[in-house]
């Protein structure tokens, strides 16, 4: 069933400073209490017209919960962390209590708050981080691709593994407290590792989290990943959310036939530079070339217009 | 000589991070001289390792690990240079701008240009337009190198070239710009001098930012 358009969706932050002024609230509050988070989510549906509502708006929730400290930001800045609890590489141990960490917790608890507004009307987007991206977090990024180049093997392969449960605690929540999608974000980014990085080591989690969780994810990974498409497809995500560098008809073409994409409005030229016409060009080449949702690439920079993300809902609504 | 300095060049490219020091030592007590222990050594392996780079053999995990074990060797080397040995190329600043916390690109390209013979001035991560221009007030340098991973930074780097150039400091110095998100026509609308699409690119472009 392919119906008269594509969805317009966001499994990641469409939130800028247009949306926040005209719907009332602001970082850190959409990141700290559960109804800020949800009425903010919401207003990508009801003022811009997504057909998704995407409640995450850091990469953070899970890492706080294991114990990072995370500084929220403000209006103007992203949350982020300076401080990395395993950069020895210790032993994570994952708390019994994950999933009632204030992070966690709001989360979640945003996630129900959507289910009662819009569930049936607009599909609600979980977000969970990777055990790769989560070693970033608790290593510190430069430290742990550091032991990749060293090849520290056993070093690399036990950290992920002891930060998959989380990833699947996380992930398996989100579905329980009312998401119709989660999307996966693992950040083995094009142009950083390499497609061989890719395969030994994340593949097989990946492979491991896919046929444990139930419910669709959507796997996000940034940068070029034309030369690695075909193993997020064997790993047995059902969609990918995919940046503008990868061509949306070389996309198409090599796993479209196997999995749900997802993207790719490009955001520093497009959407944050370029004008309402340039962005209705990007979706309108998007839809043709076959892309199955149509959205940003990425979480959007936070000075962009309201007015081209409204371009992107335009395009979609004249259909295929 | 040959040898000796073809081991080390062998070392940096293979990420020999543990073996790096004894042998810039070996050739140290054999007389040859520092400013070929770099070049024809330290250098010489990471012109290879950026080419291997940019042909898509290897990425950051394994440039970053050679330009670890470059930076080891340099560190045994330097001291012994005298300031004709190697007169700095110039002085470069760099940073990643606000909101960001990446730096491995960053740092991969400072070590480049050390090994460059560029004076290089780190001022880390998350850098406000405030601590910016008061670094360029006080340190003068020839080249600002600006840095950001996150799409969702790059407002920052657009306004920190315009306010730079608003307070008039561009006027003897020179603003390059990098990260996976920027590209050349987003360095170019904004007004920077230069972009390096990667860090052998970078370090080439400030040789030309410099005139040379």
């Amino acid at each position: 069933m392919k119906g008269e358009r594509p969805p317009v969706g966001n499994p990641t932050s469409i939130v800028c400073h247009d949306l926040m002024d005209l719907c009332g609230i602001s970082f850190p509050e959409a990141h700290l209490n559960a109804e800020a988070m949800a009425e903010l989510a919401l207003a990508g549906h009801e003022i811009i017209g997504f057909d998704t509502v995407m409640p995450e708006y850091s990469v953070d929730q899970e890492a706080a919960a294991l114990g990072c400290n995370v500084d929220w930001g403000n209006r103007d800045r992203m949350p982020d962390s300076r401080h990395f609890p395993h950069e020895d590489f210790s032993d994570v141990i994952f708390p019994e209590d994950f999933l009632e960490k204030p992070s966690m917790r709001v989360l979640l608890d945003a996630l129900s708050i959507l289910r009662r507004h819009v569930g049936g009307k607009a599909a609600i987007i979980g977000k969970v981080m990777g055990p790769w991206t989560l070693s970033y977090h608790m290593a510190g990024t430069q430290n742990f691709l550091l032991q990749i180049g060293i090849e520290e093997k056993e070093i690399v392969h036990r950290m992920i593994r002891q930060l998959m449960p989380a990833t699947l605690a996380s992930a398996r929540a989100q579905f329980q407290a009312g998401a119709d999608i989660v999307v996966l974000a693992d950040h083995a980014t094009g142009n950083l590792v390499s497609p061989r990085h890719y395969e030994e080591f994340l593949l097989p989690i990946h492979q491991e989290l896919t046929s444990a969780i139930e419910g669709p994810l959507i796997l996000h990974v940034c940068g070029n990943c034309t030369d690695r498409l075909e193993m997020f497809a064997d790993a047995g995500f059902d969609g990918y959310h995919f940046e503008w560098q990868v061509d949306a008809k070389t996309a198409v073409e090599k796993i479209g036939h196997r999995m749900c994409l997802v993207g790719n409005i490009n955001n520093p030229e497009v959407l944050y530079q370029g004008t309402p016409d340039d962005v209705y060009k990007q979706a309108r080449y998007a839809i043709e070339a076959g892309v199955d949702i149509i959205g940003p690439e990425c979480a959007i920079p936070l000075a962009t217009p309201i007015e081209n993300l409204k371009a992107i809902v335009s395009a979609v609504h004249e259909g295929y | 000589m040959k040898e000796l300095l073809n081991t080390i060049k062998e070392a940096v490219i293979n990420r020999k991070r543990k073996e790096i020091e004894g042998l810039v030592d070996d050739a140290i007590e054999a007389g040859i001289e520092p400013g070929l222990i770099i070049n024809e050594g330290l250098i010489a392996a990471m012109d290879v390792v950026g080419a291997q780079f940019s042909a898509d053999d290897i990425f950051v995990p394994e440039m970053l690990a050679s330009a670890l074990t470059m930076k080891l060797g340099l560190a045994k080397v330097k001291p012994l240079l005298t300031s004709e040995d190697q007169p700095s190329r110039g002085t470069i600043l760099m940073g990643t701008v606000r909101g960001d916390m990446h730096d491995i690109g960053k740092n991969i390209v400072n070590m480049m240009l050390e090994g460059a013979g560029f004076t290089v001035v780190d001022l880390g991560v998350d850098l406000t337009l405030e601590q910016l221009l008061e670094e360029i007030e006080n340190l003068k340098p020839d080249i600002l190198g600006l840095s950001a991973l996150l799409t969702i930074t790059l407002p920052e780097m657009e306004r920190a070239v315009q306010e730079i150039g608003d307070k008039g400091l561009r006027k003897n110095m020179k603003i390059m710009v990098g990260g996976a998100p920027v590209s050349k026509t987003f360095a170019k609308e904004i007004g920077a001098d230069g972009h390096g699409a990667d860090a052998a690119e970078a370090v080439a472009l400030a040789k030309r930012l410099m005139g040379e």
